[in-house]
């Protein structure tokens, strides 16, 4: 909401002279007029020149007001929507999409914690390909390790399709797939800003799935370093990287690493503030000897808290 | 007609420096690694250091990463009709192991092996290409690295960034650790960031600690496991009997490996039967 002039074009009655009144009560902005005793407002309007003209210029703001909020929806049509809007991505993997049941869902937060080299980055890479692979819109993955390998994406690319692929797919695919290096958290704001805005205002702009490897490495420099600036920073892009999953259909995906507590055991980087963000919580594990990996829910909105999968890598 | 739509909403995006996956693979195909001078070292991690990346070599004292280093800067300056970046080294020397001895031995040796170029290089030249900065406290370090954007934007011909050792005035002396953790976390992306704007390779070496934990000790990098995340790839070099083994423990694009390598006179070389050091005590 802005100024009460720009709203001059669409409500012509909202012209100089409202302003004028509007301005020697010290109202210059919409949120200006929230603050105001209207009826105090309307009594001071009857003592004008000219009270119709001024009232009917308030109850106008009134309605503009009234129409900004979200439409109320019942259980019924939020359901449609769900079923219509928010499908599950599978991962590629069939162990994860069980335990996920079917995948990463659109329009959630989903957050991968691991101990480094645990395969945070590679369920990263396998969930983009798999989705740039199968699915019609973009991947936008944001990296902060520069530790995106197209090398390895391509292999992904060539084992999850069903059929061999030729160089000109190949292309295709990884065309839709796109990466962008940030090293510091408003950086990060700052693409997450410009993407909203693309999205809404670009039509034949989609993204299906978008990825930050790793959101821990971003914060950790901003955590602890003078009060509670660091933990505003990571609750505002938190609840960005919803509002985004949410009205545009995309499954987030954001990696976190772990550090090690007093009694030596590791845990979360990103800690009791960020635990309540995400919607899924995946807690991810290796054993390098053998390759097997465990997934395990931390948190989910229908599965139960602990229960594991064990799968195996794709290698190249 | 698809594409052309799509790349102009990128386009909106790419002041943020994006690149569809297809553009950096072609990018990455096309681009020079710094070979190690060890063919088989170079086989397992895809071909040679490869720019845009921040690698860590960790590994006990006396294992060669100091040796690995040197090489490495000496190595950037293949002049490019031999295959090599034609490059030069930023050399940040924080332990003050920097040997010019064995600098000028690993150039002499680089020069023999490139013969056949017809541009001759001295070992001399090699040593004119270093740009090395000592550094002697966890301040003076972090100094440095805030320069390095700087400095290479003056040098873009600089390829490769050297830290020996990224851990060793974080170790000691640090009382506040929370301070210490946030340092070295904005270190690590000032790195990331130096790796990708100037597509140069930058290595850190990284010393070993004892650490306890699960009722015994063992062996792990220091600087603790915040800092574990903070490189692209980690190589740990460890012995096996008298033999120097390098392993893959981290990376994004090439499996876990190990292989064994021996540092010669001529600087990082295979390993063959008959260049087994006597482990130094």
């Amino acid at each position: 909401m802005g100024s009460l002039e720009c709203l001059e074009e669409k409500y012509p009655i909202i012209d100089s002279e409202f302003r004028q009144f509007c301005a020697s009560h010290n109202i210059l902005s919409v949120e200006d007029f929230l603050m105001q005793d209207l009826y105090a407002l309307n009594i001071v309007a009857e003592q004008r020149s000219n009270p119709e003209k001024l009232k009917l210029g308030i109850t106008q703001i009134l309605d503009v007001m009234n129409n900004q909020h979200q439409p109320w929806l019942n259980g019924q049509e939020l359901l449609e929507n769900a079923l219509l809007n928010k499908q599950s991505l599978s991962v590629g993997c069939d162990r994860i999409n069980a335990l996920l049941q079917g995948g990463l869902r659109k329009g959630r937060l989903t957050e991968l914690v691991g101990p480094s080299s645990s395969g945070k980055t590679q369920i990263c890479f396998q969930a983009a390909s798999y989705a740039a692979t199968h699915g019609i819109a973009n991947v936008m993955f944001i990296d902060t390790g520069n530790s995106f390998s197209p090398k390895r994406i391509a292999q992904f690319v060539n084992k999850m399709s069903n059929h061999v692929i030729d160089q000109e797919s190949l292309r295709r695919i990884m065309n839709k797939i796109v990466c962008h290096s940030v090293y510091d958290i408003l950086s990060l704001l700052d693409i997450l800003h410009q993407l909203e805005i693309n999205l809404k205002h670009q039509n034949d702009f989609q993204v299906m799935m978008l990825i930050v490897d790793s959101l821990s490495s971003l914060i950790t420099p901003v955590l602890g370093a003078d009060g509670a600036h660091g933990h505003a920073l990571l609750v505002q892009v938190g609840f960005m990287l919803k509002k985004i999953a949410y009205e545009h259909n995309i499954a987030v995906l954001v990696t976190n690493h772990m550090v090690a507590s007093e009694g030596g055991s590791l845990k979360p980087a990103l800690g009791e503030r960020w635990k309540s963000i995400p919607h899924v919580r995946l807690h991810l594990s290796r054993d390098s000897s053998n390759n097997t990996s465990w997934m395990s829910i931390l948190g989910h909105p229908s599965v139960a808290t602990g229960v594991a999968v064990e799968f195996e890598m794709m290698c190249s | 007609m698809e594409t052309t739509s799509l790349s102009t909403s990128w386009n909106q995006l790419s002041r943020f420096g994006s690149q569809t996956a297809w553009e950096m693979l072609e990018k990455e195909e096309s681009s020079r690694r710094i070979t190690t001078s060890c063919a088989d070292l170079d086989k397992v991690v895809g071909g040679g250091f490869r720019c845009n990346q921040v690698t860590e070599v960790g590994g006990v004292a006396g294992i060669g990463k100091t040796q690995l280093g040197i090489q490495l800067a000496v190595n950037v300056q293949i002049p490019a009709d031999c295959g090599g970046l034609e490059g030069k080294a930023v050399y940040i020397d924080t332990e003050g192991s920097f040997m010019l001895e064995r600098v000028l031995q690993i150039a002499q040796a680089c020069v023999e092996d490139l013969h056949s170029s017809h541009r001759k290089m001295t070992p001399a030249d090699f040593l004119d290409n270093i740009f090395y900065f000592r550094v002697c406290s966890y301040a003076e370090q972090t100094a440095v690295i805030n320069y390095l954007e700087t400095f290479v934007a003056d040098h873009k011909d600089v390829k490769v960034v050297i830290i020996d050792s990224i851990a060793f005035h974080f170790r000691y002396h640090f009382d506040d650790m929370p301070l210490r953790t946030r340092l070295l976390g904005e270190i690590a992306l000032k790195l990331m960031k130096l790796a990708q704007k100037f597509s140069l390779a930058v290595v850190l070496t990284n010393q070993v600690i004892n650490k306890f934990a699960d009722g015994s000790f063992h062996l792990t990098l220091a600087l603790g496991d915040s800092w574990s995340h903070a490189c692209t790839e980690r190589i740990i070099l460890f012995w096996k009997g008298s033999e120097r083994y390098a392993y893959i423990d981290k990376s994004p694009s090439v499996r876990s490996a190990s292989v064994s390598y021996c540092v010669t006179e001529r600087g990082i070389r295979n390993s063959s039967s008959n260049c087994k050091l006597v482990k130094m005590m």
